[in-house]
């Protein structure tokens, strides 16, 4: 589903190319739930933006179901890859409901109206992480467990293959991480999504993750 | 919000501009009612100077809301708007220097050319400090930096024109104080008809951004991921914004408190972050705004026309304010 082939990440300032991790090659398939680990500063937060699509390579390629994410326009790859990212949402009346409908942008027209099929999705992502009750909420309103699942209710309801999440227990306490996670976990196994996700917490990771992908120092790649 | 409500308050929107217009057409100076409909002075108060003044102020009232709300979407910041944001400012500079311009090569008597110099000039100033706060907001995401920075380049910018008018002769100087505070009352319908077809444009190219207005309350890279093309939005909300500030700025002066008050206000009586819903809204409600506000110039001096900012901005801002304290929703 993923092949990473001889990738190099990193960013640009100016023309000159910074580069943060390199020799990068690794294949996951459907169904994998895969821990991205590694200390800070590594490049895991530049290896998931390269994943999806916010930063280019500088060299290497990603291909995504056999194609490389860089012939992706936007709007196709919004119906192949979804993410979670840390930075915390709110404010303007984003209601539990808005978030989730935004995850149907790139399937609806320009004035933004949900067709009742895209309603239908959006309610279905709602009730799989048991949202529903909460939809007319303010996302301010919510504690910090509730948020994330409600990005995951977004990813769901953007019905995509794979799903990128950087760091989502990192503002979590024990007991919402291992619900997170076995949300996760069931995702994989019965929807067979492929799941990346980035975190500190190596027991939680061990205990759901059945894929691994752990970045060193020296540009040491291990992946299980 | 539902279809029956929004269209309930929508209706109520346009019920509520029409009786301000009606006022705003009715008040003044002179009473209409007393002056027979044959009248040459009745033809040359209503139409020469109370209906081009009524036009000027849906236009100013709703554009300037308009890129309020554009300009709040896409920093994410309640506190972003063109006159806070100094957009209004390097309209104005721009302006001053394009009446010194002619002024100095006596193309005064050219209407026309005039008019469209001075236009430009106030877009392209316009345009200008847009792109400064863009480039401000890409390195800082910190929503305080960006209006401090905002708030200086309007400072610098007014410090420039205070320079432009120390300079400028006491014909120039005169006009530019009076122009300086503000009023929809200077203009002639021809001067609407320059308004009217950017404001339209601008309202249209609003409508075919709400999709990526809404993806981008998210935040930039989720709105990246939904498939949102983040640069093209930006480039055309800077355009929107330099076109119809600069026009509206051009004809009316730097009009405060609108651009920033209006779209809060909406976010806060409405309940809504669609775009669909905030666009109508606030394009209903800024006009409403600067309508009344000219109704009471009207009423509170019949004689001599009070500078709309004044109004705007000493009822505006404490209605916000008040609003602010009573509600307990963020507003962004």
């Amino acid at each position: 589903m993923i092949a990473v082939k001889q990738l190099e990440i990193g960013y640009r300032k100016g023309k000159h190319p910074v580069s943060v991790f390199s020799n990068m090659n690794m294949s996951l398939d459907a169904g994998d739930l895969v821990g991205l680990m590694g200390d800070n500063g590594i490049g895991k937060s530049t290896f998931i933006k390269t994943l999806t699509g916010n930063l280019t390579p500088l060299s290497g390629e990603i291909t995504l179901n056999g194609k490389s994410i860089t012939q992706y326009s936007a709007q196709e790859l919004a119906t192949q890859l979804s993410v979670v990212v840390t930075e915390k949402i709110g404010g303007f009346n984003l209601s539990v409901w808005d978030v989730v409908a935004a995850g149907r942008t790139p399937y609806i027209n320009i004035f933004g109206k949900l067709s009742e099929d895209d309603e239908a999705i959006v309610i279905k992502a709602l009730k799989q992480l048991n949202l529903l009750p909460l939809k007319d909420k303010l996302i301010d309103e919510l504690s910090d467990g509730q948020r994330q699942k409600v990005m995951i209710a977004k990813s769901l309801a953007q019905q995509t293959s794979v799903i990128v999440l950087d760091e989502p227990t990192a503002f979590l306490d024990h007991s919402s991480r291992h619900h997170l996670f076995s949300v996760l976990k069931q995702l994989c196994t019965e929807q067979g999504k492929l799941i990346i996700v980035s975190s500190h917490d190596l027991e939680l990771m061990k205990t759901y993750i059945n894929r691994s992908v752990t970045m060193a120092e020296g540009n040491r790649l291990e992946v299980l | 919000m539902t279809k029956q409500r929004f269209i309930a308050t929508t209706i109520y929107l346009m019920l509520l501009i029409v009786a301000l217009i009606t006022c705003d057409l009715c008040f003044g100076s002179v009473n209409l009612f007393s002056l027979d409909r044959s009248d040459p002075l009745f033809q040359t108060i209503l139409y020469d100077i109370r209906l081009p003044k009524t036009l000027t102020a849906v236009v100013a009232g709703s554009g300037l809301a308009l890129c309020g709300l554009l300009m709040q979407s896409l920093f994410r910041n309640p506190l972003a708007g063109p006159y806070v944001l100094g957009v209004s400012s390097g309209a104005s500079l721009f302006v001053a220097v394009a009446t010194m311009l002619i002024s100095s090569v006596n193309i005064s008597g050219f209407y026309f050319m005039g008019k469209s110099i001075v236009t430009l000039f106030s877009i392209g100033g316009a345009f200008f400090v847009t792109l400064i706060i863009l480039m401000v907001s890409r390195k800082n995401k910190n929503n305080v930096t960006l209006l401090l920075v905002g708030l200086m380049v309007g400072q610098v910018l007014g410090a420039l024109q205070g320079l432009i008018e120390f300079m400028s002769s006491a014909d120039n100087l005169k006009t530019f104080i009076l122009w300086g505070m503000g009023s929809v009352g200077s203009t002639t319908l021809t001067d609407v008809w320059f308004m009217v077809p950017v404001f339209f444009a601008a309202v249209i190219a609003g409508f075919f951004l709400i999709r990526s207005l809404n993806a981008i309350l998210l935040n930039e890279q989720y709105a990246q991921n939904l498939g949102v093309n983040v640069n093209r939005l930006r480039v055309t909300i800077i355009i929107i914004t330099a076109m119809l500030v600069g026009v509206i700025t051009a004809f009316c002066g730097p009009i405060a408190f609108v651009g920033i008050s209006v779209p809060i206000a909406s976010r806060l009586f409405f309940k809504t972050s669609h775009h669909l819903h905030q666009m109508v809204f606030c394009l209903l409600l800024g006009a409403c705004v600067v309508l009344a506000a000219d109704v009471i110039c009207q009423l509170v001096s019949n004689q001599l026309m009070l500078p709309i900012n004044t109004v705007t901005t000493i009822i505006g801002s404490p209605v916000v304010i008040y609003l602010l304290f009573k509600s307990k929703l963020s507003v962004g």
